[in-house]
Order: structure tokens, then C-alpha cells, then sequence
């Protein structure tokens, strides 16, 4: 939290403090009164909460929280039975087609193309910019593909750009997810649980980028996470999620040991738990 | 209680030893199993009698297949070669047909959920009736010659075919799919992005497969005087030439072992 203002501040010539709060007035995505059911149970109830420009916010629950619920009605995938999405000013059920460009969706399984170079998989990041049949026979413009490989530069894989991307690790096949979702040039990157299928170095990277990304290219990042040292690590906020309803929504320095305990139960606490309750 | 394990498996083991229920079970279905099979046997007429005083009279005919028929030999490679074009013809117009009509029949990517169950029922139909059939269908329709048996296997592989690619793609990770869509990309496109890349070598591979196979299929379909090759072994049994009928079989045999080695080998490179 503290390095990410400072990394701020010290790019930005002019007062710092008016400059840095001035960054998080912009609401990228806001989130109202969202609720979802699923065969008589809310999956999650009257769910509202905003992310701001230059801002990553983590989410935090117990699994059946109701985290992937609330993701799938975040990037369209899912319509809330009540409360609306707004991407920017614009409801997100109402983005069809292109328009769905404007949030980039990061998965936990990375969901590139298996057969694909790591290149064309980030070129499918354009798809929602250049005419169908440039997608169809995956001829770019020259100026997409250097954008493509600019993306893959960011996220340090320029040397695998040919290579296919099945042959690539774990961490580096979500680097190029990342930069599939750069390409798209959205407000928004929702990332759901994108470091849960890969180790602690990998993951530590792909949490790098993201948070670097929210700070430098001005979009807002949600991720959803399962381990708290990376929330308290990387986000400036942190929404916790019990239940289908958000029980916690605070700046990472408040997220206390109090706030741990509210969430996940006094059990997780630490210390080997009473097996013989 | 019983909790630990031992007791558990204590339990498990009586039920096993005092279930009368599932004794009688087992016995009403070998009673039916033994009964399909009898009333199959009393069907398909199996008479091995017949079978001892056949099996000389084929061992004759073996014998009188000497020498071969060379010298008709350029006729037969000519109908063989009009029974691989045959097949190869028919396979890929199935193949064309097959790739629109996979995407309507799979449930999971299909722009029009209502043609669903109407997509299936249309290939399942196809796939039901033999290209012997359908060529028997198209000679009355078209006249004699191949052209009625590539339609008869383009219609037959049609339907065999792109239920098959429709059960693949049903069956495939949607996960890129998804992601693709996620990207703004149209339906068509994201289809084209995401799925073909990894459907195509299967497609292919499944086409050669289809092609391969009709060889084998159509060398028959000449008896219905749907061209190829088996007008020719037709004519043949017709006049009892048997040397003429084994050297016919002899060349089948040969070019169909030649493609299989071929087509084995283009697959293993495609996946």
C-alpha cells in the first residue's frame, strides 16, 4: 500500500497528497444493491461497493461466499436478479457486443488458446476493435501487433511471443492473460482468483503486474483472492464477502486482525485447531 | 459406537453376505442375458452344418482362384481408383456439410438454441440410414455410376460426422471460449478464434479417419450399381470366376492397406 503511493508520488511532479486523492475520485466500476439467486438461496444479497481508477481492490470470503457469483454478474457473463453493474456510467447488462471490450477478464485457469502462439492470444485482446474477418483469418495491422507485443513486453514474455502457448509454465501462460486483457485497453480488469492456480513466486509476479497496471495505465482492478498476505501485500482495499453479503469494505491498513476473525471465523486464526470438538 | 473404521467395514460385510435381494438380481439378469442370446441364435439362423459342408466348396473355389487375372488388372486399379474418388468426393462434401451443422448441434455454442433438438434429429437420421442405402435411393434418382454412391456417402458421413464434432465440441474446455467473448468478440468470431484452433486437427484427423473408412464401405456399393469396384466383384460372383474374384479382392486389400498406412500416418501428424 505504502510503496504503490509512493511509486505514485514520485512519478507525478506536482503536490502529492491533492494529485494521489484526486487519482481515486474516479469510480471505474460501481456496484448496486446486487443480488442473485439460485434455486431459493441468494447467492449474493444487496451487494454494492466501487472501484476507483488507479485503484485494486481485493476480495476476500470463505469459499461459497458467493465470490464467483459476483464476478460473473461484474464482467456480463451473469445477470443480477436485482441492483445493477455500472462499468464507468453505463449499466453493464446493457454492454453488448464490443462494448464488452471496456472490462478485461483475468480467469483462474487463464484460458488462452492452447494451440495459439503467445502473440495471437494476445491479439484476441483486439478482437473487440478490428473487423470480424481480421479475427476470422488472425491478420492484424501492423500497428495491433505492435501493440500485442508492446503487451507482452510488460509483462516480460517479448522472447515467447512465437511460442505456443500450451508450451509455456503457469505463471507465464496468466502473463499472457495479462496481456490479453492489456491489449483490450479496458477501464476495468476483473481478475478472478488469478493466482490460485499457481505458486507463490508465480503468483507474486502476476500480483505485481496487476497492481503496477492499476497504477500506471489509470484502469481499476478487482481480484478476487484465497490467501490474505497477498491482499494485505497489493490492495488498497480490501471487501470481504461472507455469505452473499459484504461484511468488510476498508482500506488495506484497517484490514486488522478483528476484521480476519469477522470474516473467516475465529477458528482460522492460527494455531493447529481442536480436531476433537 | 460405530465410528472407527473397523466397525464400519464390520457393517459393510454383513450387508454384503445377507442381501438375498441383490442375489435375485443377479440372476433375472443372466436369465435375460442367456435369453437374448438364444432367441438371437434361433434368429440369425446359425446352422453349423451348413457351415462344415460350405467351408470344402470355398476351399475349392480357393483353389481354382489360380492363376490370378493379371492381364485385367489396369481395369480393376481404374474401378478402385473411381471407388477411392468415390469415397474422398463424398467425404469432403460431409465434411463442408458437417462443419455448419456441428456448431447448430452443439449445445454449447449454438447462436440459435431452439434449432438444437431439430439439428440432432436431422443427423441422427442421416446417420441412421447406411450409404448403402441412400446410394440405393440416389441410382433410382440419378442413374448408375459413382455419382450415386458419393451422394450416398456424402448424406451417411454428413450426419456420423458432425455428431461426432458436435459431441467434441460439447465436451471441450469452454474456458478460452469464454475469454475470447469477454474481449468484445463477436459469436462467430470467438468460435473462429478460440475453437477452431483446437477443434481443426481433430476435425481433420476425423475426416481422414471417415475417408479411409468409405474406401472400405463403398468397395460394396458397385453391387447397387453405384460404381467403383464392386461392380466388378459383383460380375464376377455372377459368372463364378473365382480367379477373377480373388484377384479383385487382392487389389481392394492392397490399396486398402496402402491408405490405411497413409492416412495413419497424416493423422499422427496432425495431433
Amino acid at each position: 500500500m505504502m510503496t504503490g503511493q509512493l511509486r505514485v508520488i514520485a512519478s507525478s511532479g506536482s503536490p502529492a497528497l491533492a494529485q494521489a486523492s484526486d487519482f481515486s475520485s474516479v469510480p471505474k466500476l460501481t456496484a448496486a444493491g446486487v443480488s442473485k439467486v439460485f434455486n431459493g438461496r441468494h447467492a449474493i444479497d444487496d451487494v454494492s461497493f466501487i472501484v476507483r481508477e488507479r485503484e485494486l481492490v481485493a476480495v476476500l470470503g470463505p469459499s461459497g461466499a458467493g465470490k464467483t457469483t459476483l464476478f460473473r454478474c461484474m464482467t456480463g457473463l451473469l445477470a443480477p436478479d436485482r441492483g445493477t453493474v455500472r462499468i464507468g456510467g453505463d449499466d453493464i447488462s446493457l454492454l453488448r457486443g464490443r462494448e464488452r471490450r471496456r472490462v478485461a477478464v483475468v480467469f483462474q485457469q487463464f484460458n488462452l488458446v492452447s494451440r495459439l502462439t503467445a502473440l495471437e492470444n494476445v491479439l484476441a485482446g483486439r478482437l473487440g476493435y478490428v473487423p470480424a474477418w481480421r479475427g476470422w483469418l488472425r491478420r492484424f495491422t501492423r500497428s495491433d501487433r505492435a501493440l500485442a507485443l508492446e503487451c507482452l513486453d510488460r509483462v516480460g514474455l517479448l522472447d515467447r511471443a512465437t511460442q505456443r502457448a500450451d508450451t509455456l509454465s503457469g505463471g507465464q501462460q496468466q502473463r499472457v492473460a495479462i496481456a490479453r486483457a492489456l491489449a483490450q485497453r479496458p477501464s476495468l480488469i476483473v481478475a478472478d482468483e488469478p493466482v490460485a492456480s499457481l505458486d507463490p513466486n508465480a503468483g507474486t509476479g502476476v500480483l505485481d503486474l496487476l497492481h503496477g497496471i492499476a497504477r500506471t495505465d489509470g484502469v481499476g482492478v478487482i481480484c478476487s483472492l484465497h490467501q490474505v498476505h497477498f491482499a494485505r501485500a497489493y490492495a488498497d482495499r480490501i471487501i470481504g464477502l461472507s455469505h452473499g453479503r459484504v461484511v468488510i469494505d476498508v482500506p488495506t491498513s484497517s484490514f486488522d486482525q478483528a476484521a480476519f476473525e469477522n470474516l473467516y471465523g475465529p477458528q482460522a486464526a492460527g494455531g493447529p485447531a481442536d480436531s476433537n470438538a | 459406537m460405530a465410528s472407527s473404521p473397523e466397525c464400519v467395514l464390520d457393517e459393510m460385510e454383513a450387508m454384503r453376505r445377507g442381501f438375498t435381494v441383490r442375489r435375485i438380481r443377479f440372476w433375472f439378469i443372466s436369465a435375460l442375458v442367456i435369453a437374448f442370446y438364444a432367441v438371437s441364435w434361433n434368429l440369425a439362423d446359425i446352422d453349423l452344418h451348413k457351415l462344415a459342408t460350405g467351408l470344402p466348396r470355398l476351399g475349392h473355389w480357393i483353389a481354382t482362384a489360380w492363376p490370378p487375372k493379371l492381364d485385367e488388372v489396369p481395369l480393376f486399379a481404374y474401378r478402385t481408383a473411381e471407388t477411392v474418388a468415390m469415397a474422398a468426393i463424398g467425404t469432403t462434401l460431409a465434411t463442408l456439410l458437417a462443419i455448419p451443422m456441428c456448431i447448430l448441434a452443439s449445445r454449447n455454442i449454438t447462436p440459435w438454441p431452439a434449432l438444437y433438438f431439430p439439428a440432432r434429429w436431422f443427423l441422427n437420421a442421416l446417420r441412421g440410414i447406411d450409404s448403402f442405402v441412400f446410394a440405393l435411393l440416389f441410382v433410382a434418382a440419378v442413374g448408375l455410376g459413382p455419382f450415386a454412391g458419393v451422394l450416398g456417402i456424402a448424406l451417411h458421413t454428413w450426419g456420423s460426422m458432425a455428431k461426432f464434432f458436435a459431441d467434441h465440441i460439447e465436451s471441450a474446455n469452454l474456458g478460452p471460449f469464454e475469454a475470447v467473448r469477454t474481449t468484445g468478440a463477436g459469436r462467430l468470431t470467438t468460435i473462429a478464434y478460440a475453437l477452431v484452433p483446437d477443434v481443426l486437427p481433430v476435425l481433420l484427423s476425423t475426416a481422414l479417419f471417415w475417408w479411409e473408412f468409405n474406401v472400405r464401405a463403398s468397395t460394396v456399393l458397385g453391387v447397387v450399381g453405384a460404381g467403383g469396384i464392386g461392380q466388378e466383384l459383383k460380375n464376377s460372383m455372377d459368372l463364378l470366376d473365382f480367379s477373377r474374384l480373388f484377384t479383385i479382392i487382392a487389389v481392394i486389400l492392397i490399396v486398402v492397406t496402402a491408405l490405411d498406412q497413409l492416412s495413419g500416418w497424416l493423422r499422427k501428424r496432425l495431433v
